[in-house]
């Protein structure tokens, strides 16, 4: 079925930002727009707002004027999911009992309360996008799909994709892999560059770490260097301290990757934490709290055997 | 009001405190009185919903005669972590990871056991919020028979003017407040303590109290510490050298910078509101034992010119051994939610306002916190006893 059709055009899919001027998410300059839904759960995610696939409840304390000032969310809660801290008189979230049916949202007139997630048609996205035009003319950019992950509203972001190619826009992703292969091959269909992650690569750490084990991811990714030779593929892991940062997984990875021409690349993506104020915001919890940053050290000497593996010595990349 | 139970379960929420297992010893030895049978569920609810992972299966039956109160601390069933039956992680079939509702298989699964009600033992915490009391409010609404009995290291819930544990931990943070105290002033150091305290800071202002603490910061008075610099001063002008600073895990500074909002109705302001780091921060609920501390000692090091140590207590005061007034408090809550059972109370929590143990309903105990009122008589006496509160 063609997708360059009026009434892919509509199709709607659950989007949660859309990001101008990103320059670390694929060729060029680039607007990623993120999508609702994960199939993993990473410790370290930086978008926790994207992991559910239903909009959900977001809360700032700061923003909140007080139960006597206002108090109108309380009233509109039918879950008994807000109470009252007596000492400066703002509401809290009971997070257990909040159902995010979003009913407390427009009552709120200081925008404390607010939802991740908006269903947003291919061409409204693509609108917004196209604001950027004339930068990924200059730069070689275009649109990137990002998450949660994309490839889990497989219709959506193939009609966005296959659009954004009818317009002459470059298309991008960024995916673990872990759906279907149907899922899979139908958004791969439509990209031009598949940023995706090599997390870990023994499954049962992979699934310690990130809640699933990493089979499906493995065979999706052969399957789909094998089906599109004509794409490129940059494979990416997150570097996370004493979880990934060793010698033996970037080999691995790269045991896995070399084999194939059209993984023209391996980058490394150091571990930062600036989505931690977002689990405030949801009422969750970091689990790396104690974590800390990769030394520098460390990311040279783990690309140092990336840049030997693809043939760039230093000498080449000076130059 | 229902028929009385004849067969219950008792199991224990999120987060350990001293004697826990006094509460499970009352309910067991007040149901053997009344010639019913009682069990305890592991780990929360875990041992129901994962029974293969227990010798016993995760259901024990209990003797209150045998099981005493006065135990070295720990608890024998095991607390409930932080496992929600409403919200179950897991891997589906297609290793999609995902959550989902356990809770009907959970009723089930007490149906099954011929459980006719059960008594949990839930609690605030900083980590969990209200956690182990909302499933508990919310098995209630699925048709379980259920009363509550309160525990906290806060003392923060609504309705409950002491819960059980409190005192104990109250205890065991005032006496290493002191060890710490005496040990910060014969050296010539100003100790910078953080204690539990997120929402309420009964704890911080109670211990810093009993161990005369020169400062104590709290999260319902923002603080400002150029204020608490010159009241250390004062201390030592006074001949009085300044030693300890209690800041509860809440606290917070007077001054907050100011932040720019997304405009609402913008395409920006409808996707992401407040989602980047310029916009403004989360509430900080997250588990960071330690900043509070850190941040206050470093400020309080520029202000003072001291050598200021920053210390976090943390863990080191929710274990140990109970006090007498929680080994007879628990005994007590046990007891007294097997009579609340009795007289055909249900979605309840026990609450002692002395005399009396009481019932209120659980609705009522999740629409509050409980906080230190800024303007008590009780705040008042610690000024009277020359303490800071940074304001």
């Amino acid at each position: 079925m063609s997708l360059h059709t009026k009434g892919a055009a509509a199709l709607t899919g659950r989007v949660i930002n859309i990001q101008h001027f990103c320059t670390n998410d694929g060729p060029g300059m680039r607007t990623t727009v993120f999508l609702k839904a994960c199939s993993l759960r990473c410790k370290w995610c930086c978008n926790p707002e994207s992991i559910h696939p239903k909009p959900e409840l977001a809360y700032d304390l700061k923003k909140c004027i007080g139960e006597k000032e206002c108090g109108l969310c309380l009233k509109e809660c039918p879950e008994n999911a807000i109470y009252i801290v007596d000492s400066d008189g703002k509401v809290r979230i009971n997070w257990d009992l909040c159902t995010n049916c979003g009913k407390c949202v427009p009552a709120c007139p200081s925008n404390a309360l607010y939802e991740f997630g908006r269903d947003m048609t291919v061409d409204e996205v693509l609108a917004e996008v196209e604001q950027d035009a004339s930068f990924y003319r200059d730069s070689g950019g275009g649109i990137t799909l990002s998450g949660g992950e994309c490839t889990m509203q497989p219709e959506f972001s193939a009609a966005l994709l296959a659009e954004a190619h009818r317009r002459g826009i470059n298309t991008a992703i960024e995916t673990a892999g872990n759906v279907p292969w149907e899922f899979f091959q139908q958004v791969l269909q439509h990209v031009d560059t598949v940023l995706h992650d090599h997390k870990l690569t023994d499954p049962v750490r992979h699934k310690k770490w990130v809640g699933a084990d990493n089979v499906r991811i493995k065979q999706n990714y052969k399957r789909a260097y094998e089906t599109f030779p004509g794409k490129t593929f940059i494979a990416r892991t997150p570097v996370i301290p004493s979880v990934n940062d060793d010698e033996e997984h970037i080999r691995a990875v790269l045991a896995f990757i070399r084999p194939y021409k059209n993984v023209v690349d391996y980058q490394l993506l150091p571990y930062h934490r600036y989505g931690v104020s977002k689990y405030g915001f949801l009422g969750r919890v970091y689990e790396l709290s104690d974590f800390t940053a990769v030394p520098e050290e460390t990311m040279r000497r783990l690309r140092a055997i990336i840049d030997e593996a693809f043939g760039r010595s230093e000498a080449a990349k000076s130059a | 009001m229902t028929a009385p139970a004849q067969r219950i379960a008792i199991n224990i929420g999120s987060g350990y405190l001293p004697g826990l297992d006094a509460v499970v010893a009352g309910a067991a030895l007040a149901a053997n009185h009344l010639g019913w049978e009682t069990f305890g569920i592991r780990d929360g609810y875990d041992g129901l919903l994962f029974p293969d992972r227990y010798p016993d299966k995760g259901l024990v039956k209990l003797n209150g005669r045998a099981m005493g109160a006065d135990g070295p601390g720990g608890s024998v069933l095991g607390t409930g972590a932080r496992t929600d039956p409403f919200r179950m992680r897991t891997v589906n079939a297609d290793n999609q990871v995902e959550e989902v509702d356990r809770s009907d298989e959970l009723v089930r699964a007490l149906q099954d056991a011929g459980i006719d009600a059960v008594i949990s033992i839930v609690g605030g915490s900083a980590l969990t919020g209200l956690h182990a009391m909302s499933v508990a409010f919310k098995l209630h609404r699925k048709g379980l028979r259920t009363v509550c009995v309160p525990k906290s290291v806060e003392n923060e819930i609504a309705s409950v003017p002491l819960a059980f544990g409190y005192n104990s931990v109250l205890s065991h943070t005032a006496e290493t407040l002191e060890r710490i105290r005496t040990a910060a002033h014969d050296v010539g150091r100003l100790a910078v303590v953080e204690v539990p305290g997120e929402h309420a800071g009964w704890l911080a202002l109670q211990s810093g109290m009993a161990a005369v603490a020169d400062a104590v910061l709290l999260p319902e008075i923002p603080y400002d510490l150029q204020k608490v610099a010159e009241a250390l001063a004062a201390h030592e002008r006074a001949g009085r050298r300044p030693a300890l600073v209690v800041v509860a895990e809440g606290a917070r500074a007077a001054e907050r910078a100011a932040f720019p909002q997304a405009e609402k109705g913008t395409l920006r302001g409808s996707l992401t509101p407040n989602a980047e780091p310029e916009l403004g921060e989360g509430e900080h609920v997250i588990d960071r034992a330690g900043a509070a501390a850190s941040s206050v000692a470093a400020a309080l090091r520029h202000l003072t010119d001291r050598e200021v140590l920053p210390l976090s207590l943390g863990q080191l005061v929710r274990g140990g051994a109970a006090t007498t007034v929680d080994r007879q408090l628990g005994l007590a809550y046990g007891a007294g939610a097997v009579r609340a059972l009795q007289r055909g109370e249900d979605g309840v929590l026990i609450t002692f306002q002395p005399p009396d143990l009481k019932c209120v309903p659980l609705a009522e105990a999740l629409k509050r916190v409980r906080t230190v009122p800024a303007s008590s008589e009780f705040v008042q006496i610690a000024r009277s006893l020359g303490i800071s509160l940074g304001d």
